[in-house]
């Protein structure tokens, strides 16, 4: 979306439109949103187990000889944090207890062998199957059974700090809350073991947990049911080493395959009925109450907000996979088309011998607009001096409040006109200029560019073909060895040497820039001259040469030179402009779907084109971005990464491939990578922007709305107080 | 808009004329060449202090005493405080070189050591009091000999790993947490003494001056070399911030502003993604912390040569302070004037908190009501920066005297000269 379009107005916008103050607001807002519901979904479908980098240490010396040769409670709360107590179970005691649930396969099944037993066990869960599996947490906690915490994504907490420790308790706990209305003061670490297995680095996360007020729980016995040993390996493993032994038992109820885990239960429990065994909860082993008690008031309602918005981000999830997809689709397709047509435009144009038609010798007329340009104007006319085709030059100064028409006065070129008008817009000035062009070829340019010597002839010779009513130039970055610049000279390349290539191929140039266009009078009569309907008048009036079935094409050599805009808040304003103007200006040729002929062709082929590439791609564009930021975060880094690089590749290739066709250096794309970041996020919130004011600038002030002072001011209004 | 114009050289006032005068007719040349870059951007004026500069040297200060008592892994990677340092370092020792390279370094470290006998007068007489002596390697010629280390720091200057902490009232490693800063004036002594080899290498061959010290960084710390020993961790140091020194002087050189402005801001983001990457790959000590910026020398050199890059691409060369930034003249100007005592002694100042803290846990009152205070690590810093204060004051005049000012107790001006002048 290449084009230049007056960015000497932007300079001194209206105070609305340069800068509201909540313009970033609600973009930004939107965009922080769905990265919490991203992160919400990403910590509750984390698969257990996906988080496998461990801790290795060898040395203990920092932890208690008390707890390493203590029974599997460790209890370090308050007074106890520099002496902590260990608990044992009771003889002829043991507790089952289930890590990692729980999971809709093979939790209910083992509910229903303890429930058979008409035992009572603990499950140790994690917040995030929690938060999925809200039926299977109340089942557990109505048939008497016990929860502890196994935090909510099964990280080794030895590897991260105590916010993230904070962090994974609360969370897990508000799930419960929410889903159960119950709080849990047990905690087992994941990846732990028997009490002896602590080491320098696993020791400080019980202690701190003791802090927070938790019993931490290890185990006396390991069957190592995820291996799937075998039924009889587990039930081996259960059995104590000393007949009486009060144990406490490790398995799993999700995670995997849990079968043979199901198939040893009743016959761990047959067996140690035998034994004489009883089988408890830990909180009735130690004799010391549920360690789950009920939450009211606030924490349970902050809990049921935390489910619900959990469970809504889960939702929500296909759908930015179905946008991240589309975008995906959009960008690809609109590359790879770019890429054949630009070949073909090239193949076409620059084909030996190749012409329009007869070489145009004729004298043309150049209309400058210029509005307070003092610091340009005498470059624009010394360079239009030095044309090598005939030309007249009318200079309207559009009310100018400082030397501009002086200088053109006192430069007296003998090929110069000039014509003073008060303050009336562009479109105005363009209008006056036209009626008082001499010859039938006009060309239209800013007051901040420069032409080369053969720019005009370039741009006229292509009306040697009678159906051409128009012609867009080739327009330039001059100041683009600052970033800004660097920036939109890349999408001023790609824009001229890859769209516009496309859509002459296609018959559907949406935009004659600014900057630098050709038009024969007949056809802009025929159209009623420039219009100010829009904030886009050259998109306006392409538009409509369109549906009166000129045909317009691009000459690729008539280079012209602009100043691009120098500062963030400067481009955004003159992006914020052109595309609420195309949005404008798409709404009012809209009737160009439903016509015959070569409006109807440019209604069916143009107008979905603009729409989809410049005016919806753009708003979805950033999720490339979140899905990169999410997927580092949750799913795999260096695959994200990968990926995010390759799209990037891919603009990068069409960049490269821009440039050489226009034989620009490619040590710019240097700049690329953040150019693209950039750029996603500032169209991103451009055409938020834009949007918002279409849908709330209001229908009513549609035709007229620079005099309403919603964001049209533009023109007249701030040209006045301009100084 | 008429910021850039200027920028871009078209405006010349409002004399129509000479606005003439700068048009030419070749049409793209003052586009493609603006024609700012024929004269070099104007560089502060001698004797007119770059603001800008003192205001990264104050954070570099301020970020360095708040690292060293909170320990925050992610302050470095915020502000990489030594690269900084160094490349402000470089930048006034290439202003310096114009004059005879000899004056200059001796000139360097007259001001640079007279503060650091003051320090060694100190530090050592309290080790030996402590316990410490010629018999604690068991090699009392060594130890002798070492002791040359702290008249001329061209190794780390020899401390005391293990004292009796005066009874108990300090740790028995207070010597090892006092002398962190010494490797700082040892690396910055190196630098001064190759500076005048350094800037001539990169008057030749720029680009490639720049990477080198990376490039040994990177081999130094491949695995490959044994980096034990008192000549390795000078390498060492050496190597992680050369680059930033010489950026310094090639920021001083003008180097950085011949290059199109798009370059650097372009390649930071990838050098400080690099150097964050060769970070997060690095083994670390203590898993609960993560990876610290200052214990992987590759990447701090990456990181800080990415950040330097961009704090001196900026560096807006502010005569005067900025608004919002005047009412802190007072500390900034403080800070910049006892840079050295303030970094020398701030690890003392933080040291003797602990002693001056504990008696507080005995104060049942205190314990009962303000534990959580006690146990806050913001406690030390709050009792640090007031004996901070007083070292500048017992100790801060040797830097004046080093520099040949008249010594002054405390200078923090009265008033914003800023405000004075307007």
């Amino acid at each position: 979306m290449s084009r230049h379009q007056r960015p000497r107005q932007s300079v001194l916008r209206p105070r609305r439109l340069a800068a509201p103050p909540l313009r970033f607001f609600l973009p930004l807002s939107v965009l922080v949103t769905l990265l919490a519901l991203m992160v919400l979904r990403g910590m509750a479908n984390n698969e257990v187990f996906h988080d496998e980098k461990v801790a290795v240490s060898v040395d203990k010396t920092t932890v208690p000889k008390s707890v390493l040769e203590g029974g599997p409670v460790v209890d370090s709360r308050g007074d106890k944090q520099d002496a902590p107590v260990s608990y044992t179970v009771p003889d002829k005691t043991v507790v089952l207890t289930f890590d990692d649930g729980p999971s809709t396969d093979w939790t209910p099944k083992i509910l229903d062998v303890l429930a058979k037993e008409h035992i009572q066990a603990d499950f140790f869960v994690t917040g995030s199957m929690t938060t999925r599996n809200p039926a299977l947490i109340r089942r557990i906690v109505a048939e008497g059974h016990e929860i502890g915490v196994h935090t909510y994504t099964h990280p080794d907490l030895a590897l991260h700090n105590n916010m993230r420790l904070g962090w994974e308790l609360g969370e897990t706990q508000l799930a419960l809350a929410g889903v159960a209305g119950i709080h849990s003061s047990l905690f087992r670490p994941p990846y732990s073991s028997t009490a002896d297995a602590l080491d320098d680095w696993s020791w400080p996360v019980t202690k701190e947990v003791g802090k927070d007020g938790y019993l931490v729980a290890f185990i006396d016995k390991d069957t190592d049911d995820w291996k799937r040993p075998g039924v009889n390996a587990i039930v081996k493993a259960a059995m104590p080493d000393l007949a009486g032994q009060g144990e406490m038992i490790l398995l799993h109820d999700a995670g995997g395959n849990r079968a043979q885990t199901l198939a040893a239960l009743p016959i761990i429990i047959d067996k140690l009925k035998a034994e004489g065994y009883t089988f408890k909860t830990i909180g009735q082993a130690l004799g010391a109450g549920s360690a789950n008690t009920k939450v009211t008031g606030s924490t349970l309602w902050a809990g049921k907000a935390f489910v619900w918005a959990t469970t809504f981000s889960v939702g929500l999830m296909p759908w930015l996979v179905v946008v991240l997809a589309v975008v995906g689709v959009l960008v690809f397709g609109r590359f790879a088309l770019m890429l054949v047509l630009s070949l073909i435009h090239v193949r076409r144009t620059r084909k030996p011998g190749f012409s329009w038609g007869a070489p145009v010798t004729e004298p043309v007329s150049v209309i400058v607009p210029a509005y307070n340009e003092q610091e340009c104007i005498a470059n624009t006319l010394l360079s239009l001096a030095a044309s090598d085709h005939p030309i007249e030059v009318i200079v309207v100064d559009d009310g100018s409040s400082d030397d501009t028409a002086a200088l053109v006065e006192e430069m007296d070129l003998p090929m110069v006109r000039l014509i003073r008008q008060p303050n009336s817009g562009k479109p105005a000035a363009l209008n006056t200029g036209v009626a008082a062009a001499s010859y039938d070829l006009i060309v239209m340019m800013d007051g901040d560019t420069v032409f080369e010597p053969a720019t005009v002839r370039e741009l006229v010779q292509p009306f040697g073909d009678p159906r051409i009513g128009a012609v867009a130039g080739n327009a330039k970055v001059g100041n683009r060895d600052t970033l800004i610049g660097a920036w939109q000279h890349i999408e001023y390349v790609m824009g001229f040497n890859l769209d516009r290539r496309m859509y002459d191929v296609l018959d559907c140039m949406p935009t004659i820039p600014g900057a630098v266009g050709a038009f024969r009078r007949e056809a802009l009569h025929q159209v009623g001259g420039m219009s100010d309907d829009t904030l886009a008048e050259d998109t306006d009036v392409t538009m409509a040469l369109h549906r009166a079935g000129w045909k317009i094409v691009y000459a690729e050599n008539a280079r012209a030179w602009t100043e691009a805009p120098g500062s963030m808040s400067q481009l955004w304003s003159q992006r914020y402009r052109w595309s609420y103007g195309t949005m404008q200006a798409m709404w009012k040729h809209r009737h160009a779907f439903f016509e015959r002929g070569p409006g109807g062709r440019f209604g069916r082929i143009g107008l979905p084109f603009v729409a989809l590439f410049m005016v919806f791609t753009p708003l979805l564009a950033p999720a490339i971005d979140i899905a990169m930021v999410y997927g580092v975060f949750f799913v795999d880094p260096y695959k994200s990464l990968l990926a995010w690089f390759a799209v990037l590749a891919l603009q990068g290739f069409c960049a490269w491939w821009s440039f050489r066709l226009d034989r620009e250096k490619a040590w710019y794309l240097i700049t690329l990578p953040v150019q693209q970041v950039v750029y996603r996020v500032l169209m991103y919130m451009v055409l938020l922007q834009s949007w918002i004011t279409a849908l709330t600038g209001g229908r009513l002030r549609w035709q007229k709305l620079r005099r309403t002072g919603e964001v049209g001011l533009d023109v007249t209004t701030t040209e006045a107080v301009q100084s | 808009m008429t910021s850039t114009a200027e920028h871009e050289g078209y405006a010349s006032g409002t004399d129509p004329t000479a606005t003439l005068k700068l048009r030419t007719i070749t049409v793209p040349e003052p586009f493609v060449h603006p024609p700012e870059e024929a004269e070099p951007a104007p560089v502060v004026r001698r004797g007119v202090r770059d603001r800008y500069l003192d205001l990264l040297r104050a954070l570099a200060l301020v970020r360095v005493v708040i690292y060293h008592n909170f320990g925050w892994t992610w302050l470095p990677l915020l502000f990489p405080s030594m690269g900084v340092m160094f490349a402000l370092a470089g930048s006034l020792m290439a202003r310096s070189l114009n004059r005879p390279a000899w004056s200059v370094i001796r000139g360097r470290m007259r001001r640079l050591l007279p503060p650091m006998w003051m320090f060694g007068a100190v530090v050592l007489t309290a080790m030996i009091a402590d316990g410490w002596g010629p018999h604690a390697e068991g090699h009392p010629n060594w130890w002798w000999g070492k002791l040359a280390f702290w008249v001329l720091p061209l190794s780390t200057p020899p401390f005391a790993d293990t004292v009796h902490g005066f009874s108990g009232h300090l740790p028995t490693s207070w010597a090892e947490q006092c002398v962190v800063p010494l490797w700082y004036l040892r690396a910055y002594l190196w630098y001064v003494l190759l500076s005048p080899l350094m800037l001539k290498a990169i008057r030749r061959l720029p680009w490639v001056t720049l990477a080198v010290p990376l490039v040994l960084s990177a081999v130094l710390n491949s695995g490959l070399v044994d980096q034990s020993g008192r000549i390795m961790e000078t390498a060492t140091d050496f190597t992680t911030f050369g680059s930033c020194w010489l950026l310094g002087m090639a920021h001083q050189e003008g180097l950085l502003r011949r290059i199109p402005q798009y370059v650097v801001p372009s390649l930071a983001p990838l050098v400080l993604a690099a150097g964050f990457w060769w970070l997060q790959q690095a083994p670390v000590d203590d898993p609960r912390v993560g990876p610290d910026l200052e214990a992987v020398p590759l990447a701090q050199a990456i990181w800080s040569f990415g950040c330097v890059m961009l704090l001196l691409h900026l560096s807006p060369s502010w005569e005067r302070w900025p608004k919002p930034l005047e009412r802190f003249n007072g500390v900034i100007t403080l800070l910049n004037s006892r840079a050295v005592t303030v970094y020398l002694w701030h690890c003392v100042a933080l040291v003797l908190t602990e002693p001056l803290i504990n008696p507080l846990w005995d104060n049942p009152f205190i314990y009962a009501h303000f534990r959580g205070v006690l146990t806050s690590q913001w406690l030390p810093l709050f009792v640090a920066v007031p004996l901070i204060a007083v070292a500048l004051l017992l100790f801060g005049w040797v830097e004046d005297t080093a520099a040949k000012r008249s010594p002054r107790l405390f200078p923090y001006p009265r008033r914003s000269k800023g405000r004075r002048r307007a």
